[in-house]
């Protein structure tokens, strides 16, 4: 148990690194190609909703082409609200291992905080919330098949993109 | 400027091509503050969906202006707007923003009001020694000057100066039809918030959502990925919308209409690309060919003074607020039919959120240029900026296009995409200017 542990946090602090650092590709390269991302919305003050189907959403892609839309966007140097790029730091903490299957799956609850730091309006805004994964193994390598974050303040600045929560 | 000639702000000379807009408009608090008095205080806003309060007791709180608003469905059935505060210390009453409540009961002093306004209960009210005189006196809720309802959508007033509601949508209730009517069972907004604030006028946002100038910069990074996902099969194919690319060789054009309002559109390069085209037959039975023929093409409209609908890649209500002379907040709902299937529905969710949400991949680089304009109104020069892109092809009164759709517009204008013409704004500011002109000149603010 401690094990799978030790392998899902670093799997997460390697995310968190890889936006932090802007090495996209790595990041990307981290999720399955099949992979869930979802940002719920909330539905009132206390409850989130739950159908990305039927309600809207902050971010649902029902695979990493999505993703890979994002990094497009970023890398294009063709939007005004990319360009310059936020500094971000995320720290992630309070890692819980919540299930396993075997050696093919293991879910993970973690605590998030990001900090936004926008060079051009020099202003900082600041994202925390949780997150609940679904790691699949593979031949010993581990990728994210699911990610659900919540994000907890959502009365949100002018623009939030992938990399800032 | 003297505040008299408050209406010399929009130097409006249409016969000699000239409509432009003094930048103070944007940027001076003073008149920021007539604003909330003579525009937003004096005219309707939009208060929410009828969707929203489907059942007895179900509420929605909202503001006008700086104003507090609840609106209710009472125990009859009948939907009520008042004034969310309580009639006896002034404190908010309803701090859930939605919910379903027989009564609400004030935070402060337990004062106590059911679902129609009226207050129900006095707390300790028998020992409270109250002399006839507070007997005597109303201790409802205060309902707003003017509350009335169009195909689903509620609106409300804080003056009773007002024409009645369809008297003020005049015209453009023929574009706000297109939008209401795409469902045989009527339309719903989804569930879900998104709100946000950019830091610059309200105005900013009321002039960019019908600018079609901006896209093809603005919105470069954008084209790009739905180049790729066009050209490539690459990347998030569930969102897929029309190729933006062949918009640009479209028709379109603009009708400005009384009370400020104004609507642009543009036909549609791939309307099989749009949700509404799956229900095209029963659409056109029950709308008319011109209806449903309309509902395809690409409409954005202003509902004056803060509320718009688009029906561009995905069907849109916004409202944007204004907290501040540089601060707005935005919130962002998205419409669909009633009843509509799975697939169609979770597509659209796809489109709304790839484009007009705050964290996709549009919507973000418009607040960004907010932003940037309003920083550049600190420069301290006096100007008039333009509104004159297609100023040459205005059309005074109703196009033979208008004739055809049986609407009687102030002003047409139909053409090339790449007109991208900004005098469909002409129609917001003439009707800013005359209302800030009434107001500082203790004129009504319209003609009843």
């Amino acid at each position: 148990m401690t094990d799978l542990l030790e392998v899902g946090r670093e799997i997460l602090y390697r995310e968190a690194a890889y936006l932090d650092e802007q090495r996209w590709d790595e990041w990307l390269a981290l999720f399955t190609e099949d992979c869930e991302y979802w940002v719920p919305t909330w539905r009132t003050e206390g409850e989130l909703t739950s159908n990305p189907r039927a309600e809207i959403s902050h971010v649902y892609y029902a695979g990493r082409a999505g993703l890979e839309d994002r990094i497009v966007r970023i890398r294009s140097g063709r939007s005004p609200a990319s360009m310059p790029l936020r500094r971000t730091t995320h720290i992630v903490a309070n890692v819980l291992l919540t299930g396993t299957e075997g050696d093919a799956l293991m879910r993970l609850r973690s605590s998030w905080t990001s900090h936004v730091f926008d060079p051009h309006h020099k202003k900082t805004d600041v994202f925390f919330g949780h997150a609940y994964y679904e790691l699949r193994g593979e031949g010993g390598t581990w990728s994210i098949a699911k990610k659900k974050t919540i994000l907890q303040n959502d009365y949100l600045p002018s623009m939030v993109d992938i990399y800032c929560i | 400027m003297d505040l008299k000639d408050i209406g010399l702000y929009v130097d409006d000379r249409p016969e000699q091509g000239v409509f432009r807009v003094h930048r103070d408009v944007f940027a001076d608090s003073e008149l920021f503050e007539l604003e909330q008095t003579y525009i937003f205080e004096r005219s309707w806003a939009f208060l929410a969906f009828a969707s929203q309060l489907a059942q007895p007791h179900d509420f929605v709180v909202t503001t006008i202006g700086r104003a507090p608003v609840l609106v209710m469905r009472d125990a009859a059935g009948r939907l009520g707007a008042f004034l969310n505060v309580c009639r006896h210390k002034g404190a908010v009453l309803a701090r859930a923003e939605s919910g379903n409540r027989k009564h609400h009961v004030c935070n402060y002093h337990g004062w106590a009001y059911d679902s129609g306004g009226k207050n129900v209960d006095i707390k300790d009210r028998k020992a409270a020694c109250y002399a006839a005189a507070f007997d005597a006196e109303n201790h409802d809720l205060v309902p707003l000057a003017r509350f009335a309802s169009y195909k689903g959508l509620l609106f409300g007033s804080l003056s009773s100066e007002v024409p009645a509601l369809e008297d003020y949508l005049g015209e453009l209730k023929f574009f706000i039809d297109l939008a209401m009517e795409q469902g045989p069972q009527g339309m719903e907004c989804l569930p879900g918030r998104i709100t946000y604030t950019y830091d610059a006028n309200w105005k900013l946002q009321m002039d960019n959502g019908v600018d079609f100038y901006h896209l093809t910069t603005t919105h470069t990074s954008f084209m790009d990925v739905v180049r790729r996902r066009e050209r490539a099969k690459a990347g998030n194919q569930a969102a897929r919308a029309f190729d933006w690319d062949k918009r640009l060789t479209q028709e379109g054009g603009m009708f400005n209409f009384r009370h400020g309002h104004t609507a642009i559109w543009l036909n549609q390069p791939q309307p099989e690309r749009r949700q509404v085209y799956a229900s095209l037959d029963e659409v056109r039975k029950r709308v008319g060919d011109t209806r449903a023929e309309w509902m395809l093409k690409l409409r954005n409209i202003v509902v004056f003074p803060n509320m718009q609908i688009a029906d561009s890649t995905s069907l849109l209500l916004r409202t944007f607020r204004p907290l501040a002379v540089d601060k707005t907040e935005m919130r962002v709902y998205c419409m669909a039919p009633v009843g509509e299937p799975a697939d169609l529905r979770a597509w659209r969710l796809r489109q709304f959120e790839d484009f007009f949400n705050v964290s996709g991949l549009a919507t973000p680089d418009d607040t960004a240029v907010y932003e940037d304009t309003q920083a550049g109104f600190a420069a301290p020069v006096t100007w008039f900026q333009g509104y004159q892109r297609g100023m040459g092809a205005l059309e005074p009164g109703a196009s033979a296009l208008a004739r055809n759709m049986g609407i009687k517009p102030v002003a047409s204008l139909h053409g090339s995409y790449m007109i991208q013409t900004e005098t469909c704004l002409h129609a917001p500011y003439r009707e800013w200017a005359r209302l800030m002109q009434a107001g500082v000149s203790g004129e009504r603010p319209y003609l009843l």
